[in-house]
């Protein structure tokens, strides 16, 4: 249901603002349908009508409206005849001349009657009617002056952007026309216009700085044309609103006198904050736009500058990497753009904190405590006490043994081991080492071995030996056998004879 | 000199080394780029910082940019580091990624001061990039059986690219950076390119950003003799 009513209401009760703003166009749909053919049988058939209405109105606004000056019809005389002269050829004697010039006149002015535009009103249910001029005359000190109408200026501004001009210049003379003729609504509808152009140009001008640090050839065509189209303007913008904020004046006054302005007192104060609003946008247009002279100055230097020095062609570098076959060095040209690598263990500030420091001016001593030396023990001290003390254990049991027997195996050491001190040194690696370092000579002589020290384990024989005295005169010598002592989960270890004396083996 | 003038100087240098940007355009560091630009003192002692801890500094767009330079030890990457960022182990294919990435830089740029226009690169731009200037290098060297290159040669990084399968599985969208495509890699790249905030990522789409534009438009200018004598001597 609602999506009918939307529908109902834009196609009935929007009717007529599409048709106001479509009555415009009119004028120049009829004039271009307009034909040569019947004129003076033809013989300026190539006349083309569209283009004769553009010129003409263009020419309007550039002596009304850039110029501040009415047109008189000698004036328009002469720019039509350069016209016609120019782009069609017409070489005819001034008097036929003049007659064309003139039927072209009649036709644009509609022979003096307004254009009338008919349209169905749907919402009274009727035929309306619209009219619009695009020439207005007035008479000065008997002289007929031509203006041209608010409506033709906004068709022609309409038809597209004027580049050559600026657009807030244009759309204000089209302001000071629709504030005389007293449309206020109309007025605001220009200075929101306005508005949005100003807003257009701010980012506008950001664009062109983009582009002149990019590309400074093509910034600098940008740049001209943002100049041309907008800077160079200013001064006139700038009289144009002052002279439209006085209009706006003038009517506000009226409106406190004159019943006509009363009624539209809403709608002159809106339109006065529109263009209070625009003025103040526009003020800051001009210093960006200074802004932008200075970054432009600057930036084209710098580009001189940089003209005068040739450029880092990647191509041509990688042209002779080629040449080398080297791919490891296109090291040089990646690794300069990354990032700094930035170890973590110092914060930089800390630089900040060392170049600040100030270290007092006075030194304080320091206290110094009177303590006595300790003897340290290092580990492999620790060790080798150890080492000696389970060796002196074996060699007890192992001498003890000798004194006993003539002779005797590595198994009856173990058990006699077993039997003093335990288990616990088949585990102890000290105990293997004692048999390695025995092992390393066959034959040994107590007496002989306490005067000249061979081994390490001699050295430890030797102070045992004197500390125990019944081992004095022990002779002993090692014999290997067959037999293997099966140590599970430790070791298998070859078996060996101990031999005391000078004695002889059992077998 | 004056204590503040230093003090300021520090305060900038320290951000820079830090990773932090200074840009008139922003907030927090606004006051900072104003006195690096404004204060001649301040200026000089920055630029002095970095020219004797071998760093090069670039303004672009209003921003300060520092450059590691080429073999920096302090603050530039070892190879092996490199590796270790991109998630790579061999030589050649941190070469093979030296390649892709300069096949991405010149998307954007012939030279130093001309820019290509182009706005972005997808993966399959660079990939094409890549097989393209990695054919026609090949038709310009001597070739030789592949047991016999160099590992650092155009041949050796060629021939890695080429046993790579354009992606692994057929769902290209959801390419992940990894040494087993060419699409991966090319992946693996643009992540570390990122990380480097060389590139911007926005949907699939790479664009340069300021710090790339930044450093080539003027480290390699300012090296340029440097880089060619690098090349000659390696002759």
């Amino acid at each position: 249901m609602s999506g009918e009513y939307v529908l109902t209401r834009d196609i009935i009760y929007d009717h007529n603002e599409r048709m106001l703003n479509i009555r415009k166009y009119y004028p120049y749909f009829k004039l271009s349908e307009m034909s040569f053919r019947q004129y003076k049988e033809g013989q300026f058939d190539n006349i083309d009508m569209g283009y004769i209405l553009m010129a003409v109105l263009r020419f309007f606004i550039e002596k009304n409206n850039f110029n501040e000056e009415p047109v008189t019809y000698e004036e328009y005389e002469k720019f039509m005849s350069d016209i016609l002269t120019r782009d069609f050829a017409v070489n005819e004697d001034e008097k036929t001349c003049k007659e064309l010039i003139k039927f072209i006149f009649d036709k644009i002015n509609n022979d003096g009657r307004p254009f009338v535009y008919e349209y169905f009103n749907p919402v009274e249910k009727k035929k309306q009617s619209l009219r619009l001029k695009l020439i207005d005359a007035k008479i000065v000190d008997e002289t007929i002056y031509y203006t041209i109408t608010s409506d033709a200026v906004e068709f022609y501004l309409d038809t597209k952007e004027v580049r050559d001009e600026s657009n807030i210049t244009i759309e204000q003379v089209l302001l000071g026309k629709l504030i005389s003729s007293k449309n206020f609504k109309g007025g605001t509808r220009v200075a929101r216009r306005i508005n949005s152009e100003v807003g257009r140009l701010l980012s506008r001008k950001n664009e062109v700085l983009s582009i002149l640090s990019h590309d400074v050839f093509e910034g600098v065509k940008v740049y001209e044309e943002f100049n041309d189209t907008v800077v160079k303007w200013f001064d006139d913008e700038q009289k144009l609103f002052s002279q439209n904020k006085e209009l706006i004046e003038q009517a506000l006054k009226k409106a406190e006198s004159e019943s006509q302005y009363y009624s539209a007192m809403n709608d002159i104060y809106m339109l006065e904050s529109e263009l209070n609003r625009a003025i103040t946008r526009h003020g800051r247009l001009l210093s960006e736009c200074t802004d932008l002279q200075i970054k432009a100055d600057e930036l084209i230097a710098k580009a001189k500058f940089t003209s005068l020095r040739m450029s880092f062609d990647f191509q041509d570098y990688f042209k002779r990497l080629k040449e080398l076959d080297r791919a490891d060095m296109l090291e040089n040209i990646i690794v300069p753009m990354l990032n700094l690598k930035v170890p973590k263990q110092f914060d930089i500030i800390n630089i900040d904190e060392m170049l600040l420091y100030r270290p007092e001016g006075e030194e304080k001593g320091e206290k110094i405590k009177d303590e006595q030396l300790k003897e340290y023990v290092y580990e492999d001290e620790l060790e080798d006490k150890r080492i000696e003390h389970n060796y002196r254990i074996f060699m007890g049991i192992l001498f003890d043994m000798m004194l006993k027997n003539d002779n005797f195996t590595l198994s009856d050491a173990e058990e006699e081991l077993r039997k003093n001190i335990g288990n616990s040194f088949e585990r102890n690696g000290d105990w293997y080492s004692f048999m390695v370092h025995l092992c390393q000579k066959k034959q040994y002589e107590i007496n002989l071995l306490s005067e000249h020290p061979d081994t390490f384990l001699e050295e430890i024989i030797k102070n045992y030996c004197k500390e125990v005295q019944k081992y004095q005169g022990l002779k002993f010598r090692i014999e290997s056998t067959e037999d293997i002592i099966k140590k599970p989960d430790i070791a298998s270890i070859s078996d060996i004879k101990f031999v005391v004396g000078d004695g002889e083996t059992d077998g | 000199m004056d204590n503040r003038n230093l003090e300021k100087a520090l305060e900038i240098f320290s951000c820079l080394v830090k990773g932090e940007e200074i840009s008139a355009n922003k907030k927090e560091t606004s006051s900072l780029y104003e006195e690096y630009t404004d204060n001649s003192q301040v200026y000089d002692i920055v630029k002095t910082m970095c020219k004797k801890m071998n760093l090069s500094l670039y303004e672009y767009k209003d921003t300060l940019y520092l450059s590691p330079g080429k073999s920096n030890r302090v603050f530039g990457y070892s190879n092996e580091e490199l590796k270790k960022e991109i998630g790579i182990r061999l030589n050649r294919e941190l070469y093979l990624c030296y390649f892709v990435m300069f096949g991405v830089i010149t998307r954007f740029y012939s030279d130093t001061s001309s820019e290509t226009f182009t706005e972005y690169v997808r993966s399959e731009d660079v990939i094409a990039a890549v097989d393209g200037m990695l054919a026609s290098t090949l038709k310009e060297i001597n070739l030789m059986s592949l047991d016999e290159v160099e590992e650092n040669s155009f041949q050796a990084i060629s021939g890695l690219w080429e046993e790579l399968p354009l992606v692994v599985n057929e769902d290209a969208i959801s390419v992940k950076a990894s040494k087993g495509s060419k699409a991966g890699y090319v992946k693996m790249v643009f992540n570390f390119m990122e990380k480097q905030e060389l590139l911007l990522q926005n949907d699939g789409r790479y664009y340069p950003t300021n710090r790339l534009r930044a450093l080539i438009e003027n480290y390699f200018d300012d090296y340029k003799g440097e880089l060619y004598s690098l090349v000659k001597g390696a002759v």
